[in-house]
Order: C-alpha cells, then sequence, then structure tokens
C-alpha cells in the first residue's frame, strides 16, 4: 500500500508558468525519499502540494488511499522542516516545539515529556529555555525537526532544509536525518538541489526538471545508469560523448570500436556514451584504450581531477589518485560495464522494459 | 579620520537648538507649574489639581476617551492592514490610505460639521429608515467618531509594517502544525505583529489625550481634556501656571504611556495635531 | 484564499470610503448654491469666485506655503548638521543621550509645544509674529530630519570616508563629495516631511501667533467656529488637488526608489 500518491498533478501559475506537468508519483511508507533537481525544475511545488500550502491545477493527492486534494494543510497527518526553518521569534526552543500539541490541547504533563523526548532525539538535551535567536544554524535546524517530529506525522517533508548549513555541518546533519528517519520508522520526503544529498541518504531518488519526473530510482541505479542527458549530467560529473551501435554489446565512439554491456537497441543506432571520471583509469600509452593529453589539474585532497584532450578533441574528465605529468600521452582503459549507453529521447518506462528484456535475454545465454 | 576628532562648529545651531527648544520650554513648564503669577514658588497649583474633583475627573474622561479612540481606532485598522499585505498592488494602496492625511485637519473635521448635523448626510440616511434626526454634532460621541476616523491611517500603517514583515512561512509552519485560522492569529500572526500595535497606539493614543480643536469644533465647546484645558487656561483664562500644572501631568501621563508600549517613538508622526 | 482576498478588498473599499467621504462631501458641496452642506441646491462656481476674489485669504494661503518652504528649509540644513555630529559622536551612550533629546519633540503632543514655546517666548520678550511661528515651524520639524538623514549616514560604508582622505580630499570635499551624496535622499524625505509637518500644523501655530500673521489651519479654525462657510470648501477643492499633485510628484520619486528597497521612503515608516 502507497502512503501518498500523486496521481496526474499538474501546476500552472496565473501568469500561465507551468511549473508541473503531468507529475505521478507514488511513496511507500518507511522510506526516505529525495525529490532532486534544479531550481524551477518543479521539486519544491510538489513537496507544497504534498503539504497542503499550494493547490495543484489539476490532478489527486491521496493518502493511504484516501484523497486529501481539499484538506487543508492544519489537516494533513503530515509536518515540513522548512527551507529556513521558520521558527517562531517569540517563542523558546520549548514553545516551538510545543506549538502543535498545545494547540491539540495536550496535558501540560505530556506536552512536558513529548518536547523532551524529540529534542533529546535531535541532540538538544537542555536547550528547552533557549531563545531561537540565541541559537546557530545547525541547532536552528534541528529545533525545526523536533517541533515537526513531535506531532508524530506520518510524514515528514522536507525543503530543501540543510541548504543553509555550512559544508561540514550539511554532512553531520545528513547521517543524523538519516538515523532519525530510521529510528522513528516513518516517510521523509526530502527535497534537495544537492544531488550528493540525495545519493547519500535516499532509498528512493526522483530526478526532476522542466516540472517532470526524469528518473525515479535507487541512488545506485541512478548514478549508474541515467536514462538521459540531464539526469547524467546533473547527478555525479560525467563524459559524454556521441556514439553509434554496432550491435548488441558493441559501441562505437571516438573512433574506436569498444565491448559494452548494452544491448536491444537497433543496428547503426545514434546513442550517447556516458563514463564516470572515477571509472576511468591512467595507464601507460600502449596498454590505454584511448590515448589523450593531459591539459591541467588539480590536487583535491584524495585525489587528483584531471582534464585531458583526446585526439579528436573530446574533453575527458579523470579521476586519478595519482599526478600525471601534463603535455604527454596518457593511456585510459576502463571497463566494458563501465560503459553506459543512452539512447537518444528514450522515458524510463521504455528503459526498463528494454533493460528487462536484454538481461533476460544474457541470462539464457549462459 | 581626522574629521573625527573634533565634531565641528557645523553643528552649534544644532545643539542651540537642543538647548532653547528642547531642554528650555520643559524647564520653563515645569517652573511655571510650581509658580503662581506673582512668580512665588508654591505648590498651589498641584494643590487645585488634585484636591478639586472636576480636575480629575476631567483627566480620567481624557483618559478614557483616548482610550475609546485608541480601541475603535485599533479595531478597524487591524483588519485593514491585514488585508493590504495581501494585496498586489500594496504601495498604491498604502498611497490611498496616507493621501487624506495629507488634507489638513482642520478640513476634514469642518466637513464633519456637516456631515454630523441635524440635517446632515448620517441623520439624512437614517430618515431613510425612518429614523432620526439624531443629535451627533456638538458630543462625546461625535468626538469619538471624528477622532477615530482622523486616526484610522495613523493605525494602519505601523501594524501594515510590522505583518509585512511577517515571514510568511511561519503562518505555513502554523497550519503545518495544526493550527486553525484563528489559532494562527492569536498565536503567531498577533504576537509578532504586537511592535506595530503598540507603536499605533503611541501615535494615537498620546494626541488623543490632548486634542482641543476637536473638542472645540465637534465636541461642543466643552472642556472635555486635557488638551482643551490646558488650551483653555493659556488663551482664555490667562492662568499660565495652572496650564503649565497640567501640562506637566500630561507629560507624566505621555511617558507612563510610552513606557507600556515600548520606548521607541513612532516615526514619521510627531504627535501633530494639538 | 480566493475568496479570503474577496472579503478583504470590499473591506479596505469600505475603509477607503470611510476615509475620503468627508473629503468629497466637502468638495460636492463647493459647487452648491445654498448656504449649507445639507441639500445640494444648484451647481455654481460662485464659491470659487468668491475665493479668488478673497485676497485675505489668498494672501493667507501664499503665506503658508512660504512658512512652510522656509521652515523646511532651514530645519533641514540645521537637521543634517545634527544628524552629522550625533554620526561622528564616539560613544554610543552619547549618541543615545542625542537622540533621546532629539526626539523629545516628536512625541510632545502639540498643546505642550505650543503651550512652552508660548512660555518661552514671552519670558525672552519676542514679539509673536510670523518670526515666532517661523521659529516654532523650525524647531518642530528639526527631529524628523535628523531622523530621516541620520540612517543614511549609519547605512554608509564609511570606508568611503577613508578612502577618499586616502585619496587626498580634504574635511570639506569629504562633505561635499561624499557624505552629501550619501545622504540625499534622507535629506530629501526630511524636507518633505518638515514641509508637511509645517502644512499640517494648527495647535503650534494656535498658541505662537500673534495678531499679525495667520496660517490657513489658524484661519480655517476661526472659520469653522463661526459656522459653515461654503467658501471654505472651494479652498477644500483647491487644497485636495494641490496636494494630489504633490502626492503624485512623490509617488513617482518614491517608486523609483522602492523597486530597489522595497518600500516607500521615510513618510510611511
Amino acid at each position: 500500500m502507497n502512503i501518498i500518491e500523486l496521481k496526474h498533478v499538474t501546476k500552472r501559475y496565473d501568469d500561465g508558468f507551468v511549473a508541473l506537468h503531468d507529475i505521478n508519483l507514488a511513496l511507500e511508507p518507511g522510506k526516505f525519499y529525495s525529490l532532486l533537481g534544479p531550481s524551477g525544475s518543479g521539486k519544491t511545488t510538489i513537496l507544497r502540494i504534498i503539504a497542503g500550502f499550494t493547490q495543484p491545477t489539476a490532478g489527486e493527492i491521496s493518502f493511504n488511499g484516501q484523497d486529501l486534494t481539499q484538506t487543508d494543510a492544519a489537516k494533513r497527518p503530515f509536518n515540513t522542516v522548512f527551507q529556513n526553518y521558520a521558527l517562531f521569534p517569540h517563542l523558546n526552543v520549548f514553545e516551538n516545539v510545543a506549538f502543535g500539541l498545545r494547540l491539540k490541547q495536550v496535558k501540560a504533563k505530556d506536552v512536558q515529556a513529548a518536547v523532551k523526548a524529540a529534542l533529546h532525539l535531535v541532540r538538544l538535551d537542555h536547550y528547552d529555555s533557549r531563545e531561537i535567536s540565541a541559537l546557530s544554524g545547525g541547532q536552528q535546524q534541528r529545533v525545526a525537526i523536533a517541533r515537526a517530529i513531535v506531532n508524530q506525522p506520518q510524514v515528514l517533508l522536507l525543503d530543501e532544509s540543510l541548504s543553509a548549513l555550512d559544508k561540514r555541518l550539511r554532512k553531520e546533519m545528513q547521517f543524523e536525518l538519516r538515523a532519525i528517519q530510521k529510528k522513528l520508522g516513518i516517510t521523509f520526503v526530502f527535497v534537495t538541489h544537492d544531488q550528493e544529498e540525495a545519493l547519500s541518504m535516499s532509498d528512493t531518488i526522483f530526478v526532476l526538471n522542466d516540472g517532470e519526473v526524469q528518473q525515479v530510482g535507487s541512488p545506485v541505479d541512478i548514478y549508474d545508469e541515467p536514462v538521459n542527458d540531464f539526469v547524467a549530467r546533473f547527478i555525479g560529473d560525467s563524459n559524454i560523448l556521441p556514439g553509434r551501435m554496432l550491435g548488441d554489446f558493441e559501441v562505437e565512439f571516438a573512433n574506436r570500436r569498444f565491448k559494452c554491456a548494452d544491448a536491444g537497441m537497433g543496428m547503426n543506432e545514434k546513442v550517447e556514451i556516458v563514463l564516470r571520471p572515477e571509472d576511468l583509469t591512467v595507464v601507460v600509452p600502449e596498454q590505454g584504450k584511448l590515448v589523450v593529453r593531459a591539459q591541467t589539474q588539480l590536487f583535491l585532497g584524495d585525489h587528483f581531477e584531471i582534464k585531458a584532450v583526446d585526439t579528436e578533441q573530446h574533453e575527458w574528465l579523470i579521476r586519478a589518485t595519482n599526478s600525471v605529468d601534463l603535455n604527454e600521452p596518457l593511456g585510459l582503459s576502463f571497463k566494458p560495464e563501465d560503459i553506459h549507453v543512452m539512447r537518444l529521447n528514450e522515458s524510463q518506462a521504455e528503459f526498463d522494459a528494454r533493460l528487462e528484456q536484454y538481461e533476460g535475454a544474457s541470462e539464457d545465454e549462459k | 579620520m581626522k574629521n573625527k576628532r573634533h565634531p565641528g562648529l557645523f553643528a552649534i545651531p544644532y545643539v542651540l537648538w537642543i538647548a532653547f527648544f528642547v531642554i528650555l520650554p520643559i524647564l520653563l513648564i515645569v517652573w511655571y507649574s510650581f509658580t503662581n503669577t506673582n512668580q512665588h514658588l508654591t505648590l498651589q497649583n498641584y494643590h487645585t489639581f488634585f484636591a478639586n474633583g472636576t480636575f480629575l475627573r476631567m483627566s480620567l474622561n481624557s483618559f478614557w476617551y483616548a482610550f475609546l479612540i485608541t480601541l475603535a481606532t485599533l479595531l478597524i485598522s487591524y483588519p485593514a492592514a491585514y488585508f493590504l499585505t495581501k494585496l498586489k498592488k500594496q504601495q498604491f494602496w498604502l498611497l490611498l490610505i496616507i493621501l487624506p492625511t495629507w488634507i489638513n485637519l482642520l478640513l476634514k473635521a469642518y466637513a464633519f460639521i456637516g456631515i454630523l448635523g441635524r440635517q446632515g448626510l448620517v441623520n439624512q440616511f437614517l430618515q431613510l429608515f425612518g429614523l432620526g434626526p439624531v443629535n451627533m454634532l456638538f458630543t462625546n460621541f461625535g468626538f469619538l467618531l471624528v477622532a477615530t476616523y482622523i486616526e484610522i491611517p495613523f493605525m494602519i500603517l505601523p501594524i501594515y509594517n510590522a505583518i509585512v514583515a511577517i515571514d510568511p512561512a511561519l503562518i505555513q509552519a502554523s497550519e503545518d502544525l495544526g493550527a486553525s485560522k484563528w489559532q494562527t492569529f492569536r498565536f503567531v500572526l498577533w504576537p509578532l505583529s504586537r511592535a506595530g500595535v503598540e507603536s499605533g497606539i503611541q501615535a494615537i493614543f498620546i494626541p488623543s489625550l490632548s486634542l482641543f480643536m476637536l473638542t472645540r469644533l465637534i465636541g461642543g465647546n466643552r472642556v472635555i481634556t486635557l488638551g482643551t484645558a490646558i488650551e483653555e487656561y493659556f488663551m482664555t483664562t490667562m492662568n499660565w501656571n495652572m496650564g503649565a500644572t497640567i501640562g506637566v501631568i500630561l507629560i507624566v501621563m505621555m511617558i507612563l504611556v510610552m513606557l507600556l508600549t515600548g520606548n521607541k517613538p513612532a516615526h514619521g508622526r510627531r504627535m501633530h495635531h494639538e | 484564499m480566493n475568496k479570503h482576498t474577496w472579503l478583504g478588498k470590499i473591506y479596505l473599499w469600505l475603509v477607503l470610503i470611510l476615509l475620503y467621504l468627508p473629503i468629497g462631501y466637502l468638495i460636492f458641496y463647493s459647487f452648491s448654491s445654498g448656504r449649507n452642506m445639507n441639500h445640494f441646491k444648484q451647481f455654481t462656481w460662485l464659491h470659487y469666485q468668491t475665493l479668488f476674489q478673497d485676497n485675505r485669504l489668498l494672501a493667507i494661503f501664499l503665506q503658508t506655503i512660504l512658512l512652510a518652504l522656509l521652515s523646511g528649509l532651514i530645519a533641514t540644513a540645521i537637521g543634517t548638521t545634527g544628524a552629522v555630529m550625533i554620526d561622528r559622536l564616539q560613544q554610543k551612550r552619547q549618541q543615545k543621550v542625542f537622540l533621546a533629546l532629539n526626539n523629545v519633540l516628536m512625541v510632545s503632543p502639540d498643546v505642550i509645544i505650543g503651550a512652552s514655546f508660548l512660555i518661552f517666548f514671552t519670558a525672552l520678550g519676542i514679539q509673536l509674529n510670523f518670526g515666532s511661528v517661523l521659529i516654532s515651524h523650525v524647531a518642530f520639524s528639526i527631529p524628523i530630519v535628523v531622523l530621516m538623514v541620520l540612517p543614511k549616514l549609519k547605512e554608509m560604508d564609511h570606508t568611503l570616508v577613508d578612502a577618499a582622505s586616502d585619496l587626498g580630499a580634504s574635511p570639506r570635499q569629504i562633505f561635499s563629495r561624499i557624505l552629501i551624496p550619501a545622504m540625499m535622499p534622507g535629506i530629501a524625505a526630511g524636507f518633505f516631511m518638515a514641509l508637511t509637518y509645517s502644512l499640517d500644523d494648527f495647535a503650534v501655530t494656535f498658541f505662537v501667533t500673534g495678531n499679525g500673521f495667520t496660517t490657513l489651519s489658524v484661519e480655517i479654525y476661526s472659520r469653522a467656529r463661526q459656522g459653515i462657510d461654503l467658501e471654505i470648501n472651494a479652498l477644500s477643492t483647491i487644497i485636495f488637488l494641490f496636494v494630489l499633485v504633490l502626492v503624485f510628484i512623490y509617488y513617482l520619486l518614491t517608486t523609483r526608489r522602492f523597486k530597489k528597497n522595497g518600500k516607500i521612503g521615510g513618510v510611511i515608516k
């Protein structure tokens, strides 16, 4: 049973701007979902429609099978952690967290206990009487989470909730959020434009662009098998080259033929090839499948980031553990399964169908 | 940085202004309140004020009227300010609300002599329902009505400024946590716009204590507020010492109100009229 | 939410109608040939003719404007130097004391200002005439100028002053080329506020004026106490048009400004 479903949701603003086109989502209970996309992709609009702050122009949203489209935000069993936390400046930490409980006229003793427990969960045990203005960004973030979860929502919605924190704190909060989600066992819907954040925390990621879902899948699926150019470029760094299928499991790019792991496409079909920079290994030129010359390299602490050019003037991004000599020929090596082939204009459904078909076929061969 | 060391001669007029028009007048009015017409030091004026029931009753009255005016203004202005923040062309609407304040107060008061008269607009309207005519001109009610009318824009503006500064996400957060519209108003909107309400109260309560021309024109020439009493003693009976005493009382009340409503003076409005 | 905004709009319209009703009422009857504001008789320009032949009233009108301009200019000059002085004070405490003194006249009721100035002029033996009124108007307009200019100085990047002196500017050049331009929006707003204070004032003028001089407010007051005079209605129409033009100019000036900072300048805040 899905806890939340969005069916054919469209959002068009008064000025004609279409923020969402026919969005369909199904969320299962107890999972951590991310809505990932650049600004203007519609991710926050989806979150606001789920929360009830925005009404969809068309389509419906249901909760455990019940239609919620006309229900006020106040009556939905979800709570939101806002982008800038939206903590009430006139209330202290305790009263902020207690806000929702007080509205429900929960007994003072129970409020006390629940707030304490929520603050404990976000590791702010002795902060109850602090003023909001006296807290750091990370602490405000935790109060916002405590304020939302103390109401025991079925779903927690997080709107770019980590974006205001500095990098180190953000990393720390990623772990914590994931831990809190595991502990509570409720559904989290996390909106972010930061692919690393989405990859590290989610069970499932929805990649959005221009008001449409581009791809749905586990972080590994999305990283390894981007369905299109947009996803490949948006998630991680990629070397994307034009290529041509020569048949099943054989592809041509950069003027050479390579073995690959993809099949089920037409002969001579034009495709795009994705090679992740970390899948490229630097070897001596004689052993390389390709030969390039490094133009610049940056030392990034745990690796070097190298920009190189091949004989066709394609630019290559390479991640290597050791430094290389600039302007000398370098060999690049990679395995057939590192080559990811994308068909032009293939939708995710088509992609899934093809994958099933040829994976079944290759198993039969064995 | 060199010029920072000596504040310089250029500010002499400003410092003289502070000395002669801020400090000296206060000292003079206090001095007058403690003297009699023969320049002898005396507590007689204060004794008259506090021993005489009329003065105390008038002060109480003055306070009561100021309270009613402020309350009525607040009740009308708060929703108006709130709805203003929901509109698209807010600056234009604001301008429409401020514009009447730039029409001379006396003219607006004069208009009410016509509107509230026995055969004026209000009574003509009442007669449509077979009511009236009601005497409104030269009554306390008429005074309250006109004073409220005059003060409305001065209440709308500070409240508007306070509400417009509230992050809309806070209102959404409140709804998200299950608050009804009323609860959101009660627990979020109202406390967060309180500062605006307070400066509005400050901008209205104190002038309302001292209104004298409205009481003269609309309230029927009777001495019903502290302001009217001061004017009476200075301009008619020429007992400046008693007038100064009432003035000192008024200043004390003013300071009390300011302490109660926070100490920031309401910008953009000298407590004008009277 | 849509129903909400509709209700709100209706409410705001009601408030606006209430606010403009007296003004419209005055203007309406200025064209009536009757003698009161109860029944519109016949359309006439008569009251406007009377008004434009009333040399006394026209003179008072001009005097009032002259007074406003003159007091506004002087108050702006003194207030601006005051703001610069307060800004240069080294200690926060000193700044606070001066600001508190500055604001005394802002929060004092007009009766108090009028009465205390009357005592002051009498004590110093100053004649009550145009001079005493002008001095009073300058006095009660100074604080608002300071309050309008001071934030501009606080907002100003003070390294600009250092940069200018580093480039060899004299204190006088720093004042005219750095400080004045930085303060200009505040100075303009302050002057504008001083004008409106002066034009709007009744009570202070009422106390400190003598036989020889009167302003429009005081004149209207004494006429209104004698009853209805439709010449005043005609005058209201003229003043309303005058204000409309002023407001329109002001709107044009500030819309340019508030595009940048999102708020109508000084007057509203």
